[in-house]
């Protein structure tokens, strides 16, 4: 169970007034769900875990500039770290490739997607989710969890470049439309 | 950006960049839209928003111990010359903070000098900025701001006690250029265990929570001085 958004509020707050104390506390709260977003995507555990420093850094030097009413905390923070890997991903980079992450979401094996739908307080996004044709869904949740990029996209659903980004769009477009209705 | 007159590319530019499949040279050039576009900005942020949750269901996993130590390092305990480095400008920043002090000495209208002085900076330029002063046994809280501009229309700037251990304690709002903030106590009380002060941005009429919510934007040591 995430720690209520307020909690981590705090302590982004006490991290901007220098509490090394309270940032070490925000770590502890925030880090298993980071890193675990870190390794999906970069698939090496040395990776993960060079992204995660860097993520934490940037954290802490940031954190004054953090605006609770723009961003939940954990929504901040989780980008940081997503940026952090795509921009590492940009080095050549043949581990990456997601078989089993393809496999995972072809088998009856309760990936991330089926976790999301099951889940309550994240039930519009999994409602919306499942509105989509399965193809946007598919492609949406490997570009989310494990970084594919369009041509990777491609020659993982074995489809042309353009159908791929097509799906991306349309899945995009559609998912803003539902969650706009939800609100 | 060349693209401001086109919302439907916008938004396609803002959703992809948060999915993550703008990439390589594509996402570089956003960055840099991004840097001084601040709607396009909120785009984005508006889509990481409504794709957190997928984050949410990733199954955590508690990295390895190393990694909190290799962050401490990082940020605290780098190179010895980082560290003169840093302790220089701590010097350099105690000597405006005097600077500043004695300059606003002779402008307190209490008889007997202020006893408790704080000088907040702002940490991006190191210039002060505000100055409060209290003396003793009083409840008042004398706040200067040094520049006009720290305020901002629409919001509040909120003064924060630091106290030692504690969770920050609202002194009050800071508003135009001398504000008198009534303390809990006399200031020996409300002061003494308070090594520095803070200056957060808040929505008008200050923090709804009781606790910092917005960006710090200065922050100075408080200092007994007698």
């Amino acid at each position: 169970m995430a720690p209520p958004a307020e909690a981590l509020e705090r302590l982004v707050a006490r991290s901007a007034l220098g509490d090394r104390a309270a940032f070490h506390e925000l770590y502890q709260a925030t880090a298993p769900k980071l890193f675990a977003v870190a390794l999906r995507i970069l698939r090496r555990e040395d990776w993960a875990e060079e992204a995660l420093q860097e993520c934490y850094v940037s954290v802490w030097r940031h954190a004054a500039e953090y605006n609770a009413a723009r961003a939940a905390p954990m929504t901040w923070m989780t980008s940081i770290v997503r940026n952090r890997c795509l921009d590492w991903l940009r080095k050549p980079n043949p581990e990456a490739l997601a078989e089993d992450a393809l496999n995972e979401l072809e088998s009856d094996n309760p990936g991330p997607l089926a976790r999301l739908e099951a889940a309550r307080d994240t039930a519009a996004l999994g409602r919306c989710l499942r509105s989509l044709d399965a193809r946007q869904r598919q492609a949406i949740a490997l570009a989310f969890y494990d970084g594919l990029s369009h041509a990777e996209l491609a020659q993982h659903l074995r489809q042309p470049l353009g159908t791929v980004k097509t799906w991306v769009r349309r899945g995009l477009a559609r998912l803003r439309t539902c969650l706009e209705l939800q609100k | 950006m060349n693209c401001r007159n086109k919302p439907e590319l916008r938004e396609r530019l803002a959703a992809e960049y948060a999915l993550g499949t703008l990439r390589g040279r594509a996402r570089e050039r956003m960055r840099h839209w991004l840097d001084d576009d601040p709607e396009l900005a909120r785009e984005v942020e508006r889509w990481e928003a409504r794709l957190a949750p997928l984050a949410e269901a990733v199954q955590p996993l508690a990295p390895p111990a190393r990694v909190w130590p290799k962050i401490e390092q990082r940020l605290w305990f780098r190179k010895p010359s980082s560290l003169w480095k840093a302790l220089g400008l701590v010097a350099s920043g105690a000597a405006a903070a005097l600077a500043a002090v004695t300059l606003l000495l002779p402008l307190q209208p209490t008889e007997v000098p202020a006893s408790y002085i704080a000088v907040l900076s702002d940490p991006k330029t190191s210039h002060p900025v505000l100055v409060a002063t209290a003396a003793r046994t009083e409840r008042v809280l004398h706040v200067t701001t040094l520049d006009p501009a720290i305020h901002v229309s629409g919001r509040s700037l909120e003064l924060w006690a630091l106290p030692r251990g504690g969770q920050p304690k609202s002194l009050g709002l800071v508003a135009g250029e001398k504000t008198e903030l009534k303390l809990v106590a006399a200031a020996d009380q409300s002061l003494g265990e308070v090594p520095a002060l803070a200056v957060s941005l808040e929505p008008p009429g200050g923090s709804p929570t009781g606790q910092p919510t917005g960006p710090v934007l200065y922050t100075g040591p408080c200092v007994k001085y007698w």
